[in-house]
């Protein structure tokens, strides 16, 4: 554990890093002082509060390396995939080559927050008829346009069906660009009928058996595509393998959000939480160095734990996040109103939850993927977030929309009522573009309003149980 | 008979009627004021009239939402939650090319066929289903000869009734329902247009006189409640040898849309077409918010070399008609 445990600016991580190297801080390869990134045009970097832990340090120089980790693979001949949309499914058969390397092409949404939109990537969707009607995961197009910020890969790897329309329309449009794209087709989840076989999926839900069949020969599509581009055949023992990895990683970041969510006070804050839950989805280009980043990341967390040290005050509000957010800053912004992040559902749990290894793995892997909360009904999604809201304790809920998805336009009133129906909880959306600077004060004021109200509700219930 | 109502084209009519029941292809009267989500902004303008459509019907008996879009997906999630009515949540893959989508496709026909018949409905026999299909087949061949004959607004009625209609004829221009033959002339000397996008409302077929009116004439209704939703004829043979197969098929692999990945084939039918029926500029009609359609504008500009005029719709016509009727004059203006 290093220092006592707190949130600083990119300026105070200069000293900090100073310190910590003189103190003989081991770095990986990609390490170094944090503010070097903003000579790369990532100047978002300025306005966060991060982690003050070494631990943390690595995870923010492996997230903002990847680009560099994806050009030394392309350097070093191996094949690079673009796997888009299945949120954390492909890249586990992808990771058991040797030679290939997956990534989330989807990731760029964050380029145009990360560099304050200095990229132009959203101009460039803009120029190409993908207009601010649509996600920012828009910018996505422009970064295969301009070419700057991934090799173009080898392989695109696209789920359609039950997602989002955004992403599937931008993914057409760049087939359409000239950008083949191998599409496997993910059915909309839903409830066995009566007397139809059933299977019990990661995280609790239940689907048609005929449903998992469906997605494990689609699976085994890929598996084939994948095949053929590696030039290498991929067995069962190979995939088994490779899921046993994933779920260490999963195992981590389970203990990770349960210590985070749980621990009073709060042992770190949500923004390094958020980037730790990404790493799920396709271990940032790197599944053995993804380990390495979590488990050290877990070592610390334990060690404040352990201490009785955290980073914001123990009165925190207690808020469950839907939704990731387009605007990292947002996450600091919770904490700086008061509240803390006790739960988190940003659309794939299907990525935490622990793979099955007591099935065949295509049949593992087929279950996590149906079990994709895009994949299903809104009312699933909000029962889960229930589940996880008693679990972790939250006292509200905060649905962060994100502008212009096809799936936020409605699904937010589902999830808003049937939270309202089932717990005592309030519930607040919000809105959080790219960059949310000229609507900060807003964000602010709604969140302000939402840890208030948390915070009076405490007092009731105080009083309540004095007046007894 | 109980009525079973849907939009999408996906969900063939014929095998709703075969049922015994009828089959209600709802041509929509336009956002419906009272009904609101929870917020309209982000919510297709279509999506909110079908919800409200749903919601307020007294005389239907279910409904019928397909995947095929995401809003659409979720709004199965609001009907189930504020209406008492059953409704049937239909999955249409969006990928085509392989067996298993197919399949897929047909096991979800066979689901839908038991939703029918716990409402009532009554397995079909082969001959039933058959029969079924050849008079609905009958009745399209009848709306598509007539398609000549008629005006641009006449023939989306035509198609948006065909559903209803059960083999219906449709007049050969002789008709009084038809324009008259001067009309018909008179006709032939405006612009011969395209008219492209996902489905339009009942307010929205003013449009389509509204181009007649400024110039222009629709000589292909590539719509969703247009030609291009109209499934393609039966092969007779097939038709006879297994007739849930050939539906099947000509539903799945014969309506192109912009939302099949890949969306090829609406490209391959748009040439065909517009071709065929020297099209000389496409007006693409689409609503706010509605992803799958606005994201086919680039492309369907770079990839024609026709002029294409962009215009969306909020869903308030009262707002849209000004804004539309300018954009369309000067675009007759440049073509004529």
């Amino acid at each position: 554990m290093t220092d006592a445990p707190e949130r600083i600016t990119l300026e105070e991580w200069d000293v900090q890093y100073e310190k910590l190297r003189r103190a003989g801080m081991r770095q990986p390869q990609y390490g170094g002082p944090l503010s070097r990134h903003v000579e790369d045009g990532d100047h978002r970097l300025r306005k966060l509060r991060y982690d003050n832990s070494a631990a943390a340090l690595r995870l923010w120089n492996f997230l903002l390396t990847e680009e560099d980790r994806l050009r030394e693979a392309r350097s070093a001949g191996k094949k690079i995939v673009g796997t888009m949309k299945d949120l954390g499914t492909v890249p586990v058969m992808a990771y058991c080559f040797d030679n290939v390397t997956a990534f989330y092409p989807d990731g760029a949404w964050w380029i145009p927050c990360v560099m304050e939109l200095s990229d132009g990537l959203l101009e460039v969707a803009d120029s190409l008829g993908i207009d601010e009607s649509f996600c920012p995961v828009r910018a996505m197009l422009g970064a295969f346009v301009t070419g700057a910020h991934f090799p173009i890969p080898d392989m695109l790897i696209c789920s359609v069906g039950a997602t989002c329309d955004d992403f599937s329309a931008i993914a057409q449009r760049l087939n359409g660009l000239g950008h083949p794209i191998f599409w496997w087709e993910m059915p909309h989840r839903r409830c066995p009928e009566q007397d139809e076989p059933a299977v019990i999926l990661p995280g609790g839900i239940a689907a048609p058996k005929c449903q998992v069949e469906f997605v494990k020969s689609e699976l085994e599509r890929v598996k084939a595509a994948l095949e053929e581009l590696a030039g290498e055949r991929l067995d069962e023992e190979k995939l088994s393998a490779g899921i046993s990895q994933a779920n260490r990683v999963r195992q981590y970041l389970a203990e990770l959000r349960y210590l985070a969510f749980t621990a009073e006070p709060c042992p770190i804050p949500a923004l390094e939480m958020l980037i730790a839950e990404m790493l799920a989805i396709h271990f940032c280009s790197d599944r053995r160095e993804t380990i390495a980043v979590l488990g050290e990341l877990l070592e610390e967390v334990r060690g404040r734990v352990n201490a009785g040290l955290g980073v914001l005050d123990a009165d925190a509000a207690r808020i469950f996040w839907v939704n990731p957010v387009a605007d990292l800053q947002v996450m600091n912004l919770l904490e700086d109103c008061g509240g803390r992040v006790c739960g988190t559902e940003y659309l794939f749990t299907h990525a935490l939850d622990m793979i099955p290894q007591d099935v065949p793995p295509l049949e593992a892997l087929a279950r996590c993927a149906l079990a994709d909360p895009m994949a299903g009904s809104s009312i699933d999604r909000a029962e889960r977030i229930c589940a996880d809201v008693r679990r972790f304790g939250a006292e509200a809920v905060l649905i962060s929309r994100i502008p212009g998805a096809s799936h936020c336009a409605l699904e937010g009133q589902v999830i808003s009522e049937i939270v309202a129906e089932t717990l005592d909880v309030p519930v607040l959306e919000i809105e959080v573009p790219p960059v949310t600077d000229s609507m900060s004060p807003t964000l602010r004021t709604r969140i302000e309003a939402l840890v208030e109200t948390v915070r009076a509700r405490r007092r009731a219930t105080q009083g309540i149980r004095s007046d007894r | 008979m109980k009525t079973i109502i849907y939009t999408c084209p996906y969900v063939p009519a014929e095998w709703i009627a075969a049922h015994g029941l009828h089959a209600g292809r709802v041509l929509l009267d336009g956002v419906d004021p009272g009904f609101s989500a929870a917020r309209a902004e982000g919510v297709c303008p279509y999506v909110r009239s079908f919800i409200g459509e749903v919601i307020n019907n007294r005389g239907a008996d279910g409904a019928v939402v397909t995947t095929v879009c995401d809003q659409m997906r979720r709004a199965f999630d609001i009907i189930v939650r504020n209406c008492d009515l059953p409704a049937f949540l239909m999955n249409v893959p969006s990928t085509w090319q392989t067996l298993a989508a197919q399949k897929l496709y047909v096991d979800e026909l066979k689901r839908l066929g038991g939703f029918l018949i716990g409402l009532g409905g009554k397995a079909p026999s082969k001959d039933t289903l058959a029969e079924t299909m050849l008079a609905y087949d009958d009745a399209r061949t009848s709306i598509r000869s007539a398609r000549e004959h008629l005006s641009a607004k006449q023939f989306a009625e035509a198609i948006a009734a065909g559903g209803s209609l059960k083999g219906e004829a449709f007049g050969d221009g002789s008709s009084d329902s038809g324009h008259p033959q001067a009309a018909l002339e008179a006709a032939t000397l405006r612009v011969p247009l395209a008219i492209v996008g996902g489905p339009l409302m009942k307010p929205d077929f003013d449009l389509l006189d509204m181009i007649e009116q400024l110039g222009g004439r629709v000589v292909l209704d590539a719509t969703e409640t247009g030609e291009r939703g109209m499934c393609p004829k039966f092969d007779r043979r097939r038709l006879r040898e297994d007739p849930l197969l050939e539906l099947a098929d000509a539903y799945f692999a014969g309506i192109p849309d912009a939302s099949r990945r890949p969306n090829s084939e609406l490209y391959r039918w748009l040439k065909r077409e517009l071709a065929g029926r020297a099209v000389r500029g496409i007006i693409f009609r689409r609503y706010v918010w509605c992803d799958l359609w606005h994201a086919e504008l680039g492309r369907l500009k770079e990839w024609c070399n026709l002029p294409v005029l962009d215009i969306d719709s909020a869903g308030d016509n009262e707002t849209d008609r000004p804004r539309i009727s300018n954009r369309i004059r000067a675009f007759m203006e440049m073509l004529q």
